[in-house]
């Protein structure tokens, strides 16, 4: 059964990059719980333009929670109380009548905020292009299965491969750290025949980038992967630290 | 070598590996003192051994310095980055979302806390003079085991070593599997019992050696010597 309820909204609002942001207090009445957060947040836009007043700027995409888009820190838990559940997958029956709801961007130095609440991710593409693919020969497209994967082999870079990239790992760290994501994207590739070839490469690459990007050190708090909408384990950091010291061992 | 000293996990190794030796010391170091409670004989024997080792005695102190130093150093590094990382602006509200525990959140300042005590501990025992009159019980000299015996009936002392322990305790319990998982291993049937295991390490090793601060506050010279005094 929906009901409505009202809320208070204490939201993060910043101009741009360049200046400094402050947080608005807005009311939020009459929100549908079948709403989910980012159409709660619709809700408040409409009203603040036809106050004639400038909207919360927030990231999002598909609304499906399978993009990795959106995100944003919900009473400060990235992606706010529900555990692996991206923002906009929340649905307002998780908030009581009266809640204050306090809403703020990712906080990173690699991550800058744009405008409000929607965060800067290209140190992701960065990292990414660093060293996350497989260098694939042009061709006909193999035959599916040309290469066999073992079972448990195939199982874990799938369970890897469910990263979305939404950065939410990178807010809930106490250090802002982006292992979860890297390790996530090293593991894998590591793990299946077609990156084989070229892991060692790639776990320098995707380390140093992730360092330049300046993302904090993991100190294996495991905050990560507890906020992780899609429950990626922190086994892959591991697979990564083991991954990084075989390589660096024979380089 | 030099991209592997600057990078992130590079780094988290260095402190890792000087980290598993500084605990195997202290394993060893408590296991050594334990001889405490056979005695005033057997303590003061075992520290004249460990007094004239010689050769082996410089590599083991230098050895050490070097660990401690390198430890420190790299985590040090490793927290300047860390908190940097945040960004200008932190967050109004923060929520653990359940998995850090006490002494994961604590682990620079128990840290802290056990270099102070160290250097605290060193001046006190491992450098003071061994026969001076401070280990003089009921007239007669006891060397380190009259030290020890006389030092300890001060509480103050007693409550600052049992806050040293406490900080070691905590510190082990998150070091000790957070060295397994740096060095890349983590498996769902063993890494449970591997948080189990560095839990007893750090409770076993800060109970342990608080039982001796305790133990000498409390035991008369005729009730704890064994060997007759």
């Amino acid at each position: 059964m929906s009901k409505s309820i009202n809320l208070t909204l204490k939201v993060w609002r910043q101009k741009n990059s360049k200046t400094k942001g402050q947080f608005e207090t807005y009311a939020a009445n009459g929100i549908d719980t079948d709403c989910s957060f980012l159409e709660m947040l619709d809700v408040v836009n409409e009203r603040l333009t036809v106050e004639g007043k400038d909207p919360i700027a927030f990231d999002h995409d598909c609304r499906e929670g399978i993009c990795g888009m959106c995100g944003a820190v919900v009473n400060g838990q990235a992606h706010g109380p529900q555990r692996k559940t991206t923002l906009c997958q929340l649905h307002m029956r998780q908030f009581s009548d009266g809640d204050t709801i306090v809403i703020e961007p990712y906080r990173s130095r690699a991550l800058p905020v744009l405008k409000d609440l929607a965060v800067d991710r290209s140190a992701f593409d960065r990292i990414i292009q660093s060293g996350g693919y497989v260098s694939v020969k042009t061709g006909q497209a193999p035959d599916a299965h040309a290469i066999l994967v073992g079972k448990e082999y195939a199982d874990l870079a799938m369970d890897a491969a469910q990263c979305i990239g939404c950065a939410a790992c990178v807010a809930s760290c106490p250090n802002a750290s982006a292992m979860l994501f890297v390790s996530a994207k090293i593991s894998h590739l590591a793990l299946l025949p077609q990156g084989n070839p070229e892991r060692e490469t790639r776990v320098q690459e995707m380390v140093a980038q992730m360092d330049k990007e300046g993302f904090g050190n993991c100190s294996n708090e495991y905050e990560c992967e507890a906020a992780c909408p899609k429950g990626i384990s922190v086994s892959n950091i591991a697979r990564m630290n083991r991954e990084f010291l075989s390589a660096s061992r024979k380089k | 070598m030099a991209g592997y000293l600057s990078s992130s996990i590079g780094r988290k190794q260095i402190v890792a590996v000087t980290g598993l030796f500084l605990t195997l010391f202290l394993i060893m170091h408590l296991s050594g003192n334990f001889l405490i409670y056979k005695g005033p004989d057997a303590y003061n024997a075992y520290a004249e051994f460990l007094e004239h080792l010689g050769t082996i005695k410089i590599l083991a102190r230098v050895g050490l310095i070097v660990f401690f130093l390198t430890h420190i150093t790299f985590t040090a590094l490793l927290v300047i980055d860390n908190r940097k990382a945040r960004g200008a602006q932190g967050y109004a509200v923060s929520n653990s979302v359940g998995k850090r525990s006490l002494a994961t959140r604590l682990m620079p300042y128990t840290g802290t806390l056990v270099l102070a005590y160290l250097l605290f501990h060193l001046c006190d025992y491992t450098l003071a003079d061994h026969e001076s009159v401070r280990s003089l019980v009921n007239g007669q000299n006891l060397g380190l085991y009259g030290l020890v015996y006389n030092s300890f009936k001060n509480p103050l002392r007693v409550a600052f070593y049992v806050l040293g322990m406490i900080g070691i305790g905590l510190h082990l319990v998150h070091a000790v599997q957070s060295i397994v998982q740096t060095f890349g291993f983590n498996h769902p049937r063993y890494t449970p019992l591997v948080k189990k295991i560095s839990f007893v390490v750090g409770v076993g090793v800060a109970v342990g050696f608080a039982s001796i601060p305790f133990y000498m506050h409390f035991c008369t010279m005729s009730a704890c010597s064994l060997g007759g005094y």
